[in-house]
């Protein structure tokens, strides 16, 4: 039972890092990033190349961020921002883009799984049981990452310029806030989380060109259902993320690994604004 | 040109939406100082002849000069960063952000901030008390109200006003009338107010024009004798 728990939460934590980044793109610029799978795996090579460069595997998580955060700025400036008034046409680009960045990654580092290195392997007793040491850092960093987000957005004055954005974009301009600068530094971050999370998973799983697309989907199913919200994004999280850990625990691995996409499709039946708007 | 620039200079301008053309060659002039307030009917031009200004639309034909330098082709922050306090008609405030949060917007720099929020503060005193509370769930008296704190926090040269009497109750439309010449008083802020309330304008405004399909159909000085009677007889035709 406390071994079942610890999946849940570290699961959740997982889940909240890796959809954080598409969330706060939808957010602020009101656009599906569906390249959002592709940073994820951006970041699962920037892991990768961390490893073949020798360089210590914690090195790994900002290098991703930083590598995420810049393609994200130049993403945003050639193809994201010339199809503002748009707006259908630039989730089309984001998913070209998505399978372009594929292909290159397919070029560059070819098709076969590769392996990254772990910064920290084994486990610890935690509460009791003996649980991957990894996993527990993970839940720290996503603890951080939820506090770093919310200061970002709450206690910052991007963060207000962003949120005023976010709520009404002419007024905001019309109060002399730059909305393309908002829009552009909010897809590096989005991209940047994105990359940054494909780095934190890649101990966990091995690293393929595809590695993002299932989680791109989970990302977007956990968003639709959480609304742009940090604290609903955590629950949201829980939930989503502890029915799968149940079922695949009970029922069936694969089985497990559809259960967001049908839960959240459930939901959203029942509620289309999402579990917690409205 | 002689002299000091106007703080605002509007000259043959022509803008609309898509194929509409709405506003057809006006040209305001608004000197430093200056209050200029825009009656006419619904429909007549006046608050797409601030948005243009405002650089939400683009100018077809003419200038928009501010302190004599050419804004016409400016995206609006960079417009509204020129000491211009721009209050639109409707959506002018952001409901689900805090009143302090909203004032904060108008009022960017953090060293100004405090000295301008004490000043606002002795306008309309019950903003101080309630920096915290959600902006939407003020009375509509109190949001006309945060509406021009807002304003006055941003220190404008230039303030552009889109109906701020509308639905307003006669105690609060003078208290309005007295902030906005207590300021101009003070500063020396220019004020282009888009009106229907013809006391209101009369009361605040040096200079009146009437507006008639998007052009200027109308103007003279708030002090001649029958200029309320004048523009009533435009606005009810």
């Amino acid at each position: 039972m406390g071994v079942l728990l610890l999946d849940i939460v570290t699961t959740a934590a997982i889940l909240f890092a890796v959809a954080s980044g598409l969330m706060i793109i939808l957010g602020v610029m009101k656009l599906i990033n569906f390249a959002h799978g592709a940073f994820l795996t951006i970041g699962g090579y920037a892991a990768f190349a961390t490893t073949q460069l020798g360089w210590n595997p914690w090195l790994a998580i900002p290098f991703a961020a930083l590598v995420g955060f810049i393609l994200g700025l130049i993403v945003e400036r050639v193809i994201v921002r010339p199809l503002y008034a748009r707006p259908l046409d630039a989730i089309l680009a984001t998913w070209g883009l998505g399978i372009i960045i594929g292909q290159v990654i397919t070029i560059v580092f070819g098709r076969q799984v590769q392996f990254v290195q772990s910064p920290i392997s084994g486990a610890i007793e935690f509460l009791g049981y003996s649980y991957s040491t990894y996993r527990l850092i993970l839940v720290a960093l996503a603890a951080l990452l939820a506090v770093a987000l919310t200061a970002l957005f709450y206690f910052t004055r991007f963060g207000l310029n962003a949120r005023a954005v976010i709520m009404n974009e002419d007024l905001a301009r019309g109060l002399g806030i730059d909305s393309t600068r908002v829009r552009l530094i909010t897809f590096g971050l989005g991209a940047a989380l994105a990359s940054m999370a494909g780095a934190l998973i890649t101990p966990l799983i091995s690293v393929d060109p595809n590695l993002g697309l299932p989680w791109l989907i989970n990302s977007f199913m956990l968003v639709l259902v959480s609304g742009i919200s940090i604290p609903s994004l955590i629950v949201a999280s829980l939930i989503l993320g502890g029915a799968q850990v149940v079922v695949s625990t009970y029922v069936s691995a694969i089985l497990g690994g559809l259960t967001i996409v049908v839960l959240a499709a459930v939901i959203l039946r029942i509620r289309p604004q999402g579990l917690f708007s409205g | 040109m002689s002299g000091e620039a106007a703080a605002l200079a509007i000259s043959g301008l022509t803008s609309g939406y898509g194929e509409a053309i709405v506003v057809r060659g006006i040209n305001v002039t608004v000197a430093p100082g200056e209050i200029v307030a825009l009656l006419g009917k619904n429909g007549m031009g006046k608050s797409t002849l601030l948005k243009t200004v405002m650089g939400f639309l683009p100018a077809r034909e003419g200038k928009v000069l501010l302190h004599g330098g050419d804004v016409t082709k400016f995206p609006p922050h960079r417009i509204a960063r020129q000491a211009i306090a721009y209050t639109p008609q409707e959506q002018a405030i952001f409901q689900d952000l805090s009143v302090g949060d909203n004032l904060s917007i108008g009022q960017p720099e953090a060293k100004w901030f405090d000295e301008e929020l004490e000043r606002v503060g002795e306008v309309f005193p019950f903003l101080k008390e309630r920096l915290s509370q959600r902006a939407g769930t003020l009375s509509g008296g109190e949001q006309k109200m945060l509406l021009i704190a807002r304003a006055l926090m941003a220190r404008p040269k230039l303030m552009l006003v889109d109906e701020i009497t509308e639905g307003l109750q006669p105690s609060i439309i003078e208290r309005l009338a007295k902030a906005l010449l207590a300021e101009r008083g003070r500063t020396g802020v220019a004020m282009l107010l888009v009106e229907q309330n013809v006391r209101f304008a009369l009361e605040v405004a040096d200079r009146w024009a009437v507006v008639k399909l998007g052009e200027i159909d109308d103007e003279g000085s708030s002090d001649t004798k029958n200029a309320a009677e004048r523009i009533a007889n435009h606005l009810s035709v």
